[in-house]
């Protein structure tokens, strides 16, 4: 595949989505918060972390979803099944676990008055235990919220009876990407930044390449192919039932940078690792409502992010990355994932910047809505589904 | 990865704080530091004339390090190597400073030290 550089070719293909101006509307306003959090988050399956958090029995991991006021605790059964809990006692309703990451010797127990809990989630022990009346522990484990998990990602729905299996939920997102190798690239780091804007601002700031060869035009340079007027352009988009996947191509024969020369230079060590389910040499997979997976190629440089953005408020917002490489063979290739990393990093310091002088710019109400060309389609179908989800809950 | 953690102070034995062919760069051994958040630090705290005066002095080394040092796996380095390593991970660190923007901040990016490493 080459990247076609025909204007508006994405429309064509799905005309369904108009071309019409989008309300401003979504980002700042307290009530579309609420029914977001209501008809989306509480009735989505939510990507809460990978199975690498969680390696060994007894490993746990806390995620907030602050939205929906619940703390969810994942963790490794000492049967090596990952399960995923509202993290909440069952005696008085204590918060159970407080640090985010740990490893339990095969329990968990309540800070408040001891209560044990195995770490399959069964009450195990409780002090005083003859002290309390007609106290059986059997009926009072944790809390199981619906957990599933699809290639390492563990996904949880906090409505008691999921509408669809997470299968069904990630739909042509699983059907490309059943079988990619993310488990030969481990999570090697997370950045957690708190950024004053709405959790969409950030998402669609992310979410199409037109801004490139602008704002991230001293970091990463000519990058990406363009055409004659220096401008990215899609090599293939898709939109699914809600999700959305965009891809792209590097340009050739870039000048490297002194310390990349070095970095690049052949260390007499071939590693041939492709993933057959790429669509470009970078994909990026938006999967409804908040999580995104961006896979890319660069040489012999093979590796994935992870975004989740985790709204606080309308205007606040947790973005969470994740940083994924292979276990590196030589010393040279760690160099070389921790300069890609840290041109991610710094790239994406950018963004932080730029997602928040557009939430002041929002919020001002001056303008009442925002336009979009053709290689920011996938933004729009995003606003379609999200439109369509609250349409259908208000309608219920 | 922790012994070599920090800055160099005075050590029981008596070990030489970088490889023996690398002693020359001793005045840099305050950058051996881990983890990433540490260096984004370092980095955060240093004039761009000391950032500088850094990458160039260890940029035209790295080949040789690399070289010295692929001998070792990562996390199981005698601690001169190690520190030897650290410097290279720092260098990393501030490369995209010295050679892409070409200033001390980064141009309309946030402030580094809102990104919280996690691991």
């Amino acid at each position: 595949m080459k990247t076609a550089m025909r204007e508006k070719q994405w429309a064509e293909k799905y005309p369904d989505l108009a071309t019409g101006p989008l309300p401003t509307a979504p980002y700042i306003s307290d009530e579309q918060f609420a029914l977001e959090r209501d008809l989306v988050f509480r009735r989505s399956w939510i990507n809460v972390c990978r199975v690498d958090e969680v390696p060994n029995h007894g490993d746990y991991f806390v995620r907030d979803i602050a939205i929906c006021d619940v703390s969810i605790l994942i963790i490794r059964g000492s049967d090596n099944v990952v399960r995923g809990f509202f993290n909440v006692c069952s005696h008085r309703g204590n918060t159970l676990v407080l640090d985010e990451r740990g490893s339990c010797p095969g329990s968990v127990y309540c800070h408040f008055h001891n209560w044990v809990y195995s770490d399959t989630g069964a009450l195990i022990r409780v002090p005083d235990e003859e002290n309390f009346f007609d106290l059986d522990k059997r009926d009072h484990g944790l809390t199981p919220v619906n957990t599933d998990i699809w290639e390492g990602f563990v996904f949880v729905h906090l409505d008691p009876e999921p509408a669809e299996t997470l299968r069904e939920f990630l739909g042509g997102v699983a059907d490309q990407l059943d079988g990619c190798p993310f488990h030969e690239m481990p999570l090697t780091q997370t950045y957690r930044v708190e950024e004053h804007a709405n959790w969409k601002v950030g998402l669609d700031a992310q979410n199409e390449l037109y801004h490139f060869p602008f704002q991230h035009r001293r970091v990463l340079g000519d990058a990406f192919v363009t055409n004659d007027k220096k401008q990215c352009r899609y090599l293939d988009l898709t939109l699914y039932d809600k999700h959305s996947v965009w891809s792209c191509e590097f340009q050739r024969g870039q000048e490297p940078t002194p310390l990349a020369t070095t970095l690049f230079k052949f260390d007499g060590v071939l590693r041939s690792f492709t993933i057959p389910q790429m669509i470009g040499e970078m994909d990026f997979f938006a999967v409804f409502p908040n999580f995104v997976i961006l896979l890319y190629q660069l040489g012999t440089t093979t590796s994935y992010l992870t975004y989740q953005f985790w709204p606080l408020a309308i205007d606040r917002t947790i973005w969470e990355i994740g940083v994924y490489f292979r276990e590196p063979l030589t010393v040279r290739e760690r160099l070389r994932q921790e300069y890609f990393k840290c041109t991610y990093r710094d790239t994406l310091q950018e963004d932080t910047a730029m997602h928040e002088t557009l939430q002041a710019g929002l919020a001002s109400g001056v303008k009442s809505h925002v336009i979009l060309q053709d290689n920011e389609l996938a933004i729009r179908h995003f606003h379609r589904v999200l439109e369509n989800r609250l349409n259908a809950g208000r309608n219920a | 990865m922790s012994r070599a953690g920090g800055t160099v102070g005075a050590s029981e034995v008596a070990e030489p704080a970088l490889p023996e062919e690398f002693a020359d760069l001793a005045p840099w051994l305050d950058w051996a530091l881990e983890p990433e958040r540490a260096r984004t630090e370092k980095r955060e705290a240093s004039s761009m004339a000391e950032i500088r005066a850094f990458y160039d002095a260890v940029l035209p080394r790295l080949e040789e390090m690399i070289r010295h040092l692929e001998g070792f796996r990562d996390g199981d380095m005698p601690a001169p190597q190690h520190r030897l390593y650290l410097i290279s991970l720092s260098l990393v660190e501030v490369a995209n400073l010295v050679e892409l923007y070409k200033r001390r901040e980064a141009v309309e990016a946030c402030d580094p030290l809102r990104y919280e490493p996690l691991l």
